[in-house]
């Protein structure tokens, strides 16, 4: 049995029900950092008190993509063209760039709603390696 | 503050990149002799040698410093030098253009009075892929292991948003990119430095085949071997070089800033505070002030164009206007040489391929020749006094300089 890894440790929650991306958030000025940092991003910040670990909204908005045609060489073969990168805004001001899910990408529109999908990016003898994805939020 | 000019520029033919060539030292050597012996000056007179580093893959098995990160120790010992401080800059493809706005502060402050600014660059070839240092595996270097965004794939994205923005189709920006690239190629067939000289159809560009949608094959350029080297001095020694001094009215530097929504090569997240491309224009507008103009004063721009999508959005924030006089000022031609605006009257890096971090020198070379009027074929029709550059480089790194004719 294969087991399921993250392809980075740290980016978001695993092993989870729901995972969120893993942040980080200065108590001081709110200013949030992705992936988590050991210090504010905020050039107003006085770093008097240390950020601390949080978690990302998992729903947000298209804020522009593309449709990457080819794959990736060695050893990021597994990037396997065409697929979709995207820029998602999170409610917390935060874009946050990831590879986007969708059946036609003819679906897609800057503007629409978007929620965040940990699922398997590629496998190999050992393991299935997960990344984050967003996904379309199809109503109803 | 004391004032700086050009006082001669050289650079290379731009080649294919990605081949070995162990002579890179001397073909920066010889560019170098060059452009001292257009300012009739000697080694020794110069008080420092500034380089750009290289985007070479490391080889060192230990990952220790490389030769291709200290050009500028290797060339002083190349020409011979007596004293000058060498010094080698490090900024992605701003590389050069920070290399140049150093030399050009070091004058002003009255720090030195002459300075050699050279480099050259042999790019690795294809998407640009991370190594992971074993002592610094950090997760910031990843995107591409995690999202699979190569460089086409964050500017295919802002290509993407402009149109949004302006609510046009996507069809629409793909349309004026074709046409920058014609436009480009005319001038690169022009050019003898140039390594492309293709003269492309708008509609041969649409018709090769999709990288990052809505970027097509052609508009993005290729990587190259390449480079050039720059004498500067404060004034009144350049007026005794030349009586066709170029003065460097301004330089600046730039840099990532806080709240920049559009996401820049290789990151994982941005904050939306400010507009969008606000650290494109910041060194732009820092430029202005320091040289006491507006962008009304423009004469002729030369950009770095490492996708035509740059063109236009360097057009924006150089002119800093409504974006759809940038797609006016395209689709009518004024950007050609016959123009009110030249842009890239060197054919660009669509037609020189990029040598990364040694770009800035087909752009200042180009500047330089255009305002002294020695630019042949490719001489703007217009008046020329004031001419601009600008560099983007990975991770947020950007160089300008406003130069203007001092004759
Ligand atoms: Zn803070």
């Amino acid at each position: 049995m294969k087991k399921s890894v993250p392809i980075i440790e740290g980016l978001f929650e695993w092993p989870s029900e729901n995972p969120r991306l893993i942040a980080t958030r200065c108590p001081l000025c709110g200013s949030m950092q992705f992936p988590k940092s050991s210090v504010c991003n905020n050039p107003d910040c006085d770093h008097s008190v240390p950020v601390e670990q949080c978690y990302l909204s998992t729903e947000g908005t298209l804020y522009t993509y593309t449709v990457h045609a080819y794959s990736l060489r060695e050893p990021f073969e597994y990037h396997k063209g065409p697929y979709i990168v995207g820029a998602v805004e999170l409610p917390e001001g935060l874009i946050v760039v990831g590879r986007i899910k969708v059946e036609d990408e003819k679906m897609l529109k800057i503007g629409m709603k978007m929620r965040l999908k940990v699922d398997k990016l590629y496998e190999d003898n050992e393991n299935i390696y997960l990344s984050y994805f967003f996904e379309p939020v199809v109503e109803g | 503050m004391t004032e700086s000019a050009i006082v001669s520029a050289s650079i290379m033919e731009w080649v294919e990149a990605g081949h070995p060539t162990p002579l890179l030292i001397d073909r920066l050597a010889e560019v170098t002799v060059r452009a001292l012996r257009e300012a009739n000056l000697r080694p020794r007179d110069l008080d420092a040698i500034i380089t750009n580093t290289t985007a070479i893959p490391f080889d060192s098995p230990s990952y220790i410093t490389t030769s291709a990160q200290h050009f500028a120790h290797r060339l002083a010992e190349r020409i011979g030098v007596k004293g000058a401080q060498c010094i080698n800059v490090c900024a992605a493809c701003a590389s050069a253009s920070i290399a140049f706005a150093l030399a050009d502060s070091l004058i002003k402050t009255g720090a030195i009075k002459t300075a050699l600014v050279a480099g050259i660059d042999n790019s690795p070839r294809g998407f640009y892929l991370p190594g992971q240092s074993v002592l610094d595996p950090d997760p910031y270097a990843a995107a591409i292991k995690v999202i699979g965004a190569t460089n086409p794939a964050y500017w295919a994205m802002w290509a993407r948003r402009r149109a949004y923005e302006m609510g046009q189709s996507v069809e629409s920006i793909k349309e004026l990119m074709a046409l920058v690239k014609e436009i480009h190629s005319k001038y690169g067939a022009l050019n003898p430095y140039a390594r492309y000289k293709r003269i492309f159809a708008a509609k041969d560009v649409l018709a090769s085949p999709v990288v990052c949608d809505p970027l097509h094959l052609y508009m993005i350029c290729a990587t190259s071997s390449g480079g050039g080297a720059v004498v500067v001095t404060e004034m009144e020694k350049a007026k005794k070089i030349t009586n066709k001094p170029v003065k460097i009215a301004a330089s600046t530097v730039g840099g990532p800033i806080y709240g920049e929504p559009m996401p820049r090569l290789r990151v994982f997240s941005t904050m939306n505070i400010e507009k969008p491309f606000t650290e494109w224009r910041l060194p732009i507008e820092k430029a202005y002030k320091m040289a006491g103009i507006t962008s009304e004063d423009i004469d002729i721009i030369e950009c770095h164009d490492t996708s035509c999508f740059h063109t236009i959005n360097w057009i924006d924030q150089i002119m800093g206007w409504e974006r759809e006089e940038t797609d006016k000022l395209i689709k009518n031609r004024e950007i050609e040489h016959t123009g009110r605006l030249p842009v890239n009257l060197s054919g660009g890096t669509a037609s020189f391929g990029e040598a990364v971090m040694s770009q800035a020198f087909m752009m200042i070379h180009e500047l330089f020749r255009q305002l002294r009027g020695e630019a042949g074929e490719r001489q703007a029709k217009k008046n020329l006094k004031i001419g601009i550059f600008t560099a983007y480089g990975a991770y947020g790194a950007y160089g300008c300089a406003i130069l203007e004719k001092a004759f």
